[in-house]
């Protein structure tokens, strides 16, 4: 009886002593997309014994309401978000992140991409870290090719938006002849993002934002972005080559055989590479330009900040140095997202490890020369979400029928009157 | 004892209005006094500024787009749900054979939340892949863009609303229906009275209460119709379908301007009481 009070007692005394023990792990939370996060934050957990990282994570578009409800409210939590590029001074003008440039060596901001350290700050200041960058290739179905009696484009070579339209064409099939093409012959991957297609006026010579990052009144709705959307409307709408109706996920529909080509991520590589039950032969090759235009590439990606009202600065940091340098960084690549590094040391890899060698996975050191291409960010501006916004409402109400110029010149009224309010 | 009895009813009620006083009219106020207040985008801060949200959305012309849009389809959506509702609930009020079956049928739509209904509406109404474009080109009819059309989406909006909306208020109809006295209606008919004055003149002023009621509910419910919008055209294409309580969710949540949103939501307040009381003053009842 004595024996089992005593125990009780011991018991009692561990139960009282434990959250003392456990005072000493600081828990932060890191607000992401959903990438598979679990490796790289357990090895950090490994190595921070004293920082406990709990991963959020959300869609796409969730993500930004998410930023925009909690950090604008000052809310202390999440202690990390992960930022898409376009948006850090949008975050940093609002003061909801943390500067974070006595976080840094010199040499480690040394190792990171130019481009992605300026896309990082703002006003000279770092604000988010690089962890991320991102170029787009043309991928491509060869069976389609074949059956079109094309030849497929090498993976240097470079096609105009003229030679894809006129492809496009001759590679989208009605087999059933339900009146909707089975096969369609071309797609953007983010059909309806500013992303992929602010390089088409971009090709044409126009701009994406006015000089003060405000005006976009004779800007996207200049000769250049008339004429490039007007190829975009023409390939939904006139050649008929492309899917009209909701969004989707071309890669998905490219590996059933029924997208020829779509202008994609590099992402896409091991995706094909590492798909043991893929039927279809595939290649990329660069990406298309306008014929009276200049190659241009898409670029910019995932950057990780610290909450400015974060309770958790230290350990916040901490975390976010991990992630973006040295060993973190290069994990991040190998088991986290898979998006192609901003660290010029883990880019490096592309060119020694065996892993590249050979063919399919070698189309990533393709992507990897393609980055150097003409890489063109998107508009900086503080109002970059509602730019995004109403842009992607725009280009969806195009790809779906809508008047090229009308649908232009409201976008300009909309984002006009949105951005009134940083003027 | 006398105010023992007294009490009771209020501490019944207690739940119920404490409910309404934390979801409904705190949030009101909160808003109301929100719409006066600008936020400084740099440092957070706010700032008392009178009516300068509201001047701020009377001159913007996407707000009076989306006033416009709601208008519109406020005065055909509650019309027509109505009017299909109180034919509904005149049929299965009916002793038809069959009409059993129909009546569990007819229901099914209510059981279905309505995010469900708007992402299966929408995925029917696909123009590649829906299954209406699939059966109206079997019948050699063209595809047709619906969602994505701007002379189409909005009407297809009102659909959806719909789809939900009429089974709903038929029921509400359909108690009041069964509420009427049979000898009310025998009487009529031995006066000789035919069909249609019967329905006129004795069952269409004995509904007027529960009319009114389904007319208030379903003004209100299709003013504050969210989801269909956001699930499926989110205000395109090109603002066709911006209804005004997407538009104050876009300002508030998305744009981070929650002076604009709260402002815009006081202007929706107020036209739905207004709205709702020209309807209270139409259907007022003697008895």
């Amino acid at each position: 009886m004595k024996r089992k009070r005593i125990g009780i007692i011991a018991a009692l005394l561990l139960l009282v002593a434990l959250p003392s023990l456990a005072q000493d792990v600081t828990t932060i939370t890191w607000l992401s997309l959903d990438w598979p996060v679990d490796d790289v934050i357990a090895e950090f957990e490994a190595q921070n014994p004293d920082i406990n990282v709990e991963a959020e994570q959300v869609g796409f578009n969730d993500l930004f309401a998410q930023i925009q409800v909690r950090l604008g409210a000052r809310s202390s939590v999440p202690d990390v978000i992960s930022v898409d590029v376009p948006l850090v001074s949008a975050y940093a003008f609002r003061n909801w992140l943390l500067p974070l440039d006595p976080v840094f060596t010199g040499d480690e901001v040394e190792d990171w991409l130019p481009a992605a350290v300026n896309a990082g700050s703002y006003e000279g200041t770092l604000y988010a870290a690089p962890v991320s960058t991102s170029t787009q290739l043309l991928f491509y179905n060869s069976g389609c090719f074949d059956r079109a009696g094309l030849m497929p484009p090498g993976p240097d070579d470079r096609l105009t938006w003229e030679e894809i339209a006129d492809i496009a064409q001759q590679m989208t099939f009605d087999d059933d002849g339900d009146g909707t093409p089975d096969v369609w012959g071309f797609i953007w991957e983010q059909m309806v993002r500013i992303y992929q297609l602010q390089v088409l006026p971009e090709s044409l010579g126009a701009a994406a934002i006015g000089e003060d990052g405000l005006t976009v009144d004779g800007v996207i709705n200049s000769q250049g972005w008339i004429d490039a959307f007007t190829y975009y409307y023409n390939m939904f709408n006139v050649w008929n080559a492309a899917p009209q109706g909701e969004e989707f996920w071309p890669a998905d529909i490219f590996e059933t055989g029924n997208i020829c080509m779509f202008v994609g991520g590099p992402w896409n590589i091991p995706r094909f590479a590492n798909n043991a039950d893929l039927e279809i032969e595939w290649g990329v090759s660069r990406h298309p330009y306008f014929a009276d235009g200049v190659p241009a590439t898409p670029t910019g990606s995932w950057h990780i900040g610290v909450n400015a009202n974060t309770e958790n600065r230290d350990a916040a940091t901490r975390f976010v140095h991990w992630l973006s340098t040295g060993e973190g960084a290069e994990m991040w690549w190998r088991d986290g997202s898979g998006d192609f590094p901003a660290q010029q040391s883990v880019l490096a890899l592309f060119a020694t490890e065996p892993e590249f060698d050979e063919l399919p996975m070698s189309y990533v050191r393709t992507a990897a020369d393609e980055a150097t291409v003409n890489p063109r960010p998107r508009a900086v501006t503080v109002g970059f979400l509602e730019y995004e916004q109403i842009l992607q409402n725009i280009f969806q109400d195009i790809r779906n029928g809508a008047d090229v110029e009308e649908s232009l010149n409201l976008a300009v009224q909309r984002i006009e009157s949105e951005m009134a309010k940083y003027r | 004892m006398r105010s023992k009895q007294q009490i009771i009813p209020y501490l019944l009620l207690t739940p119920a209005l404490v409910l309404l006083l934390v979801f409904n009219l705190l949030p009101t106020i909160a808003t109301l006094v929100e719409s006066t207040f600008v936020m400084s985008l740099r440092s957070g801060e706010r700032v008392f500024a009178g009516f300068a949200n509201f001047e701020r959305i009377f001159k913007d012309p996407i707000f009076w787009k989306s006033l416009q849009v709601t208008v519109v389809f406020s005065l055909v959506v509650n019309p027509l749900q109505i009017a299909l509702s109180l034919g509904l609930s005149i049929l299965i009020n009916q002793r038809l054979p069959g009409i059993g079956i129909f009546r569990s049928i007819y229901l099914l739509p209510v059981a279905v939340s309505l995010n469900v209904t708007a992402i299966v509406w929408r995925l029917l109404l696909d123009k590649n892949t829906g299954m209406v474009n699939g059966i109206l080109y079997q019948l050699g009819i063209e595809r047709q863009p619906f969602l994505h059309s701007t002379e189409q989406a909005l009407w297809s909006i009102i659909l959806i609303a719909s789809w939900i909306g009429v089974p709903l208020w038929s029921l509400f109809i359909l108690a009041g229906l069964q509420n009427i006295p049979p000898p009310v209606l025998e009487a009529a008919k031995i006066d000789g009275a035919n069909a249609w004055q019967s329905f006129t003149k004795v069952t269409l002023p004995l509904l007027r209460r529960v009319l009114a009621f389904v007319l208030v509910a379903d003004t209100v419910a299709n003013f504050l119709l969210f989801a269909p919008i956001i699930l499926t055209t989110q205000g395109g294409p090109q603002l066709s379908t911006n209804l005004i309580l997407y538009e104050t969710y876009r300002r508030g949540f998305l744009y981070g301007d929650l002076g604009a949103s709260a402002a815009m939501l006081s202007v929706m307040l107020l036209i739905v009481f207004v709205i709702v009381g020209v309807e209270l003053y139409v259907l007022r009842g003697s008895d």
